[in-house]
């Protein structure tokens, strides 16, 4: 059954359609990754899923209920998180207050403040952040951000995870940590939509992957089916034939 | 010192004992004007720590906390003149101060930075301008409240010490909370606290109506003192403008975004304020001018941060002397 179902969904800035009639199903417990050149409206989707805007048209669906409009904090609630593109921690608080609060306020609303630290302790083991979790979120690398950035999303017990770029900026090293803890989220039966511009690290962990251009749906499918698509890398790579010409 | 000590100690023991103290203060026989000096501190400083919830632990910068004062006291006051218990017209005033936070919020929260700061600019001017028209509260003349007991000083003393009391409470309840938590997510990233599902608006109103009621009762205890308020005479009305920078002042002075910050401004501010009326008229507006850019260039922590870096000093060089 699918957990998320996205019906002609449409959104202008000013005259500018950033996402044009876009419709497709999320199954539950897969990877699906998003792919496409910059400016396609792929993050425009994700805000757009998570309410932190609203669609111009079109409806989005959550296990059948329609969530269209809804806002970001009654989402969370709901199951949905995200992580941002730009990592967005609050700088003046400790790694761990940054988790404790998506455990306080996620979907299971935990109150009490010891129950909700052990929480955000097993958050931040997963993205072995732990021994950090005393310091300010502020004197973290990049490449700690970002998982602070999921190991928050993660806090809220989401069912369904919106993973916005989280390999960008990376090494490869902390890449490949990243994709194996994405496996991991998935193991433990979260649905997973992921952002990526690393196309070997989509193609690595997706099930199935979207290409969006210009706002719209290009193709879908299988990461094989998707690498031998010409419209993919027509949109990516100009146009196919331009070699056999010469 | 056990840990267990040195950890109660700033939090609990020593508040206490200051307050304790200013229990007893009365019954050493004070004059008169230095109880009254007393009492106007204690009462700026309710509206210092509850602007604080707003503009320190949010970053909501308010202009508008004036109009919860007034309501304050014109509740407190109309109250007192129909033959009620003053004590019950505290609680009715904060009842209505928090009423009228909701109005203005519900609008003006939808906005951010400095488009809310603005906003509150022109709700306290608007509710200025009608309490100064309107016919049945005295209009621009002001209101005279007539309490039909005796008049005992150290009834106000003590009211006003325990509302001070009340609002360090609040504040420090607040600051230790998961609400708390929310707040100072608020004030740094508004959207990311929402991604993680904290409603910011539904908070905004809730820590708004929670200042708004303590505002209140600080205006209630300033109309049942003074006996004559009036919406906009000068620095002492208490729908001015005047009233409002006042309560925003204070904060800054003492450390925005701290339990105790707010409170070592509004004890600073009342003193000073008390002093420098009556001598200079006027100075003390380019007094608080002067003091408020040196604050923000050289300390922006306010008082609260530089009594917490000369400690630290005095800390790192007694560690010195001893290794």
């Amino acid at each position: 059954m699918a957990i998320l179902k996205v019906n002609s969904l449409t959104k202008y800035f000013g005259g500018v359609a950033a996402l044009k009639d876009v419709s497709f199903e999320i199954p539950e417990k897969q990877i699906c990754g998003f792919i496409g050149p910059n400016g396609a409206g792929k993050t425009t989707l994700f805000s757009l899923i998570t309410g932190a805007i609203r669609p111009s048209k079109g409806r989005v669906e959550l296990r059948g209920r329609n969530v269209t409009g809804k806002s970001c904090s009654s989402l969370v609630k709901m199951g949905v998180a995200r992580t941002h593109q730009i990592v967005r921690p609050f700088r003046v608080m400790t790694v761990l207050e940054n988790v404790q609060l998506a455990v306080h306020f996620g979907r299971q609303g935990i109150g009490r403040t010891s129950h909700a630290k052990e929480r955000a302790m097993e958050a931040l083991n997963l993205v072995h952040l732990d021994k950090k979790a005393n310091l300010l979120a502020s004197v973290l690398s990049l490449g700690e951000q970002k998982r602070l950035e999921v190991a928050r999303a993660l806090a809220t017990s989401p069912d369904l995870l919106l993973l916005d770029e989280v390999c960008g900026g990376l090494a490869p090293a902390e890449t490949q940590a990243m994709l194996d803890l994405i496996q991991q989220i998935r193991a433990r039966g979260t649905t997973i939509m992921y952002v990526e511009h690393d196309m070997k690290a989509v193609m690595s962990v997706c099930d199935r992957i979207t290409v969006l251009n210009f706002g719209q749906k290009l193709a879908e499918g299988k990461p094989d089916e998707i690498q031998n698509n010409e419209a993919v890398i027509d949109a990516y790579l100009g146009k196919a034939h331009l070699g056999d010409e010469r | 010192m056990k840990p267990a000590i040195r950890r109660l100690l700033p939090q609990t023991i020593l508040p206490l004992a200051l307050f304790l103290a200013l229990l007893l203060l009365p019954a050493v026989g004070l004059k008169p004007n230095v109880v009254r000096l007393l009492f106007i501190t204690y009462v700026w400083t309710i509206t210092s720590i509850a602007w604080n919830l707003v503009g320190g632990f949010t970053g909501q910068v308010s202009f508008g906390f004036a109009v919860f004062y007034g309501l304050g006291a014109y509740t407190a006051g109309l109250l007192i003149n129909a033959g009620g218990s003053p004590y019950l017209g505290f609680i009715e005033a904060a009842g209505i101060a928090a009423l009228a936070s909701f109005l203005i919020g519900l609008p003006t929260f939808r906005l951010r930075g400095p488009y809310f700061a603005i906003a509150t600019i022109g709700m306290t001017e608007a509710v200025r301008v009608i309490m100064s028209n309107l016919q049945i509260t005295g209009g621009a003349s002001g209101l005279s409240i007539i309490e039909h007991r005796q008049f005992r000083q150290v009834e106000h003393y003590y009211s006003a010490l325990v509302a001070v009391a009340l609002a360090v409470i609040v504040s420090m309840l607040i600051a230790r909370s998961r609400f708390g938590l929310a707040l100072r997510a608020i004030k740094q990233d508004e959207d990311a606290a929402a991604a993680l599902g904290v409603n910011p608006y539904q908070s905004k109103l809730w820590v708004h109506a929670i200042a708004a009621a303590l505002t209140g009762i600080a205006g209630a205890l300033h109309a049942r003192y003074h006996v004559f308020i009036d919406p906009s005479g000068g620095p002492g009305g208490v729908f001015a403008f005047q009233t409002g920078i006042s309560i925003l002042l204070m904060p800054v002075i003492g450390g925005i975004g701290t339990v105790w910050g707010p409170v070592l401004g509004g004890m600073v501010f009342g003193i000073v304020e008390e002093e420098l009326v009556v001598n200079f008229p006027n100075f003390h507006l380019l007094l608080y001018g002067i003091l408020l850019i040196l604050i923000i260039l050289l300390e922006p922590d306010g008082l609260a941060g530089l009594l917490r870096r000369i400690f630290g000093l005095v800390r790192s060089s007694n560690g010195n002397s001893k290794s």
